[in-house]
């Protein structure tokens, strides 16, 4: 019988308590501290030259048109990118998860990319799409495509597209990831009922393997927003936000203006809006996880 | 008891002698470590500034045996972020050199030690008026210096002697129309039939570096990006409206600057005088040793020449150039302040103000240096720069310069881009600008 204290809590439960509080001692020293000095710079109240609560930051961040550039430039980014990562991670995923020989090695090399990390990621594509001497050029114009360099960093729209191509290049493996292991849960009982029924092949991909995908679908999207709403490496190793700040994401805004310009309550600001915004986009996987727990 | 009392004392003196011996093995411990600086540098990561500060540190190591120098590069790009970090941190380089551009900023934020009481004891302003006043303004607030100002020099024009030859041009450009017709002369491709591969000129868009290079066509059209007085944004005036567009012309009308060009860096521009894919650039004295060493098939000392930098016809005298210096700062919070002291007198001293320039090509922070050293005196190239410091001047020395900066510099990207029209995207700089000084201002 378990000792229950006056209180109502088993030792038990300090037990839990207590093996749980230096991880919980650990977050709040290295995610709260932060997360909080930031909400405090944002409203003006510390790191500043001349203290005191202020919503100015805020004022300008609705007033400002980069900011509302940055916005749109990260909702199109966003999209465009996690977009590539199901469709390329869902198709790999169902290449890797079929009987082919050598799945391992194939399994490896698809894993690849996301092994790099973001900041080189960006400086190899960056060195890929220069303009002069770049190996895409040099492709492009030795195959007759164009006749002059193409400036892919300098053209805003390409600029975008390789960098939204790169960055989903980069990170679909973990979107394969995750696909994978929910494949690998179906079971195959169901696609062998399928198959008995005289369901084809697309067939079964609609009604068997996407409806038990779901669930994992919905993690890898909620996961890989978040991911890609605070990636900095990649964009800041690319384009750096330019050509002017037609690249220029969130991430890459609240970088400048607080380590190269000083602006430290603004870039608060900034973040704090960041950090709401992902919360929010977070509640869908909360739950799910919960309901998964419970 | 006595002999309980004795052995006490026995052994009190045994401790004595034994704390005495451990008192004195850790003195001369205490005296024989070394202390180690820290030195950082973004001119360690180009191989020929790196060989000769290494040089320098193990001459300064051999002079003060108890000091160890521990180099750190640094890449131009990321150099004041990491700096500022760091600094922020109570951590960071004891020594670390800074250009024009973040000096105010670093000296508003705290993160550079007051030299004033080392100043003093070297002799105060006896001691500074070695300097040109200019660089002092720099490193100091007219009360205090935070630093010692190292090399001086102003933008120029650098071209390929032999490529303009090639081209027909007889001397270098005087004028803003004969430097786009020579561009466009330059610009053709090197093997006939072939693709364009060589172009009249570039100009570095990347962040680091930009303004040393556009501010000197905004100022040799005879404009500048900020009034006189650093209170208001002057890209409203009528010339400063003439080299926008006079660059913007050579971008996308003439298509004489290198494709690609808002990736253009520093070091880029370089690669593209060394390969011979551009005639001409904006440079200073740096750019021959580093591109003789990305090339030595070039011969560069030969072949790269420089000149003033153009001006519009009929202009004679004027600001035309930008200057760069590069000072050495202490960190704030630095162990060995004394060391590090030592080593920032070190490398400012005469007899390194002549080493910088016979390895790095570079003039003197040291009026003297410049005046006197004779390798200075019998060369061309170093004459011409030394005359060219007389028509420059720094960048605003204001701590909003980088965010100034950097507004410009995007309006400009995104006019070449298009995502802009002109007009446009001068006006927007110019409001933008305007906004940040507003806010400095409350």
């Amino acid at each position: 019988m378990r000792a229950v204290a006056a209180s109502g809590v088993t030792g038990e439960t300090r037990t839990g308590y207590a093996l749980v509080a230096p991880a919980f001692a650990m977050l709040v020293l290295v995610l709260g501290l932060p997360a909080l000095s930031a909400v405090l710079q944002s409203f003006n109240l510390v790191m500043s030259r001349t203290p005191g609560f202020s919503l100015a930051s805020y004022e300008r961040l609705v007033t400002d048109p980069e900011f509302r550039q940055t916005i749109a430039n990260t909702v199109v980014y966003v999209s465009g990118v996690v977009a590539i990562h199901l469709a390329l991670g869902l198709s790999v995923a169902l290449l890797l998860n079929a009987d082919i020989r050598g799945k391992w090695f194939f399994r490896v090399v698809a894993l690849l990319p996301w092994t790099v990390p973001d900041v080189i990621g960006g400086i190899i594509w960056r060195f890929m799409f220069d303009a002069l001497p770049g190996m895409v050029n040099a492709v492009v114009i030795r195959g007759g495509l164009a006749d002059a360099p193409v400036d892919w960093l300098g053209d805003p729209q390409l600029a975008f597209a390789a960098l939204v191509l790169a960055e989903g290049w980069r990170g679909y493996p973990f979107i394969m990831l995750i696909l994978l292991a929910g494949l690998q849960s179906i079971p195959r009982t169901l696609y062998e009922a399928a198959a008995m029924d005289g369901a084809r092949a697309w067939q079964s991909f609609l009604y068997v393997t996407l409806p038990n995908l779901k669930n994992m679908f919905i993690i890898a999207l909620v996961l890989d927003v978040i991911w890609e709403c605070r990636l900095f490496g990649m964009v800041f190793g690319m384009t750096a936000g330019g050509p002017g700040n037609a690249t220029q994401v969130l991430s890459v805004m609240t970088y400048r203006q607080y380590f190269e310009f000083f602006n430290t309550s603004y870039a608060s600001a900034a973040a704090v809006v960041l950090a709401v915004f992902m919360l929010a986009i977070s509640i869908p996987y909360l739950r799910m996880s919960m309901r998964v727990t419970a | 008891m006595k002999p309980h009392f004795q052995s006490m004392r026995g052994l009190r003196a045994v401790s004595l002698a034994a704390l005495a011996a451990t008192s004195l093995s850790v003195g001369t411990a205490a005296q024989a470590a070394p202390v180690t600086l820290t030195y950082s540098d973004w001119h360690l990561a180009e191989p020929v500034w790196n060989r000769s500060l290494r040089e320098a540190f193990a001459e300064f190591e051999r002079l003060n045996p108890d000091i160890k120098v521990n180099p750190e590069a640094v890449a131009l790009g990321q150099r004041d972020v990491r700096y500022s970090t760091a600094l922020r941190a109570g951590r960071g380089p004891d020594v670390f050199s800074l250009d024009v551009n973040p000096v105010k900023q670093f000296i508003q934020q705290g993160w550079v030690m007051d030299l004033s009481r080392f100043v003093e004891r070297e002799g105060g302003g006896k001691w500074l008026a070695d300097f040109y006043p200019r660089t002092l303004e720099v490193v100091g607030d007219g009360k205090r210096t935070y630093g010692i100002p190292k090399t001086l020099v102003p933008m120029v024009l650098y071209y390929n002697s032999n490529m303009l030859k090639e081209a027909g041009i007889a001397q270098p450009p005087r004028t803003w129309t004969e430097f786009r017709d020579d561009a466009r002369k330059l610009t053709k491709a090197s093997k006939p039939g072939g693709p364009i591969d060589q172009w009249g000129t570039t100009i570095v868009m990347a962040p680091a570096g930009f303004d040393l290079r556009f501010s000197v066509i905004l100022r040799g059209f005879g404009g500048d990006m900020l009034t006189p007085d650093n209170k208001h944004s002057a890209l409203n005036t009528p010339v400063a409206k003439e080299a926008f567009n006079f660059v913007l012309d050579m971008i996308l009308v003439d298509k004489t600057m290198t494709p690609g060009i808002s990736q253009v860096d520093a070091h880029g521009a370089r690669q593209h005088l060394a390969t011979r894919r551009v005639g001409m650039a904006f440079e200073s004295a740096w750019a021959h040793p580093i591109i003789a060493d990305l090339n030595p098939a070039l011969d560069a000392w030969n072949v790269l020449k420089i000149s003033p930098v153009p001006q519009k016809e009929g202009a004679k005298g004027g600001i035309r150039s930008t200057l760069h210096l590069k000072s050495l700062f202490i960190n704030p919070k630095t162990a060995n302040p004394e060391a590090a002291w030592k080593l920032v007198k070190f490398l400012t001293d005469p007899e390194r103000m002549q080493r910088w320039y016979v390895d790095n090509n570079l003039l003197s922070a040291r009026k003297s240096v410049n005046a006197t050293f004779d390798r200075i005196q019998k060369n061309a190239n170093a004459r011409l720069m030394a005359q060219e410091l007389e028509y420059a001047a720094f960048m605003p020395l204001i701590p909003e310069w980088p965010e100034i900066n950097e507004a410009f510099r995007q309006n400009l990207q995104a006019a070449v881009a298009g995502t802009k029209s002109r007009e446009q995207a001068l006006g927007d700089a110019h409001s933008q600008i305007e906004a940040i000084l507003a806010r400095a201002a409350r």
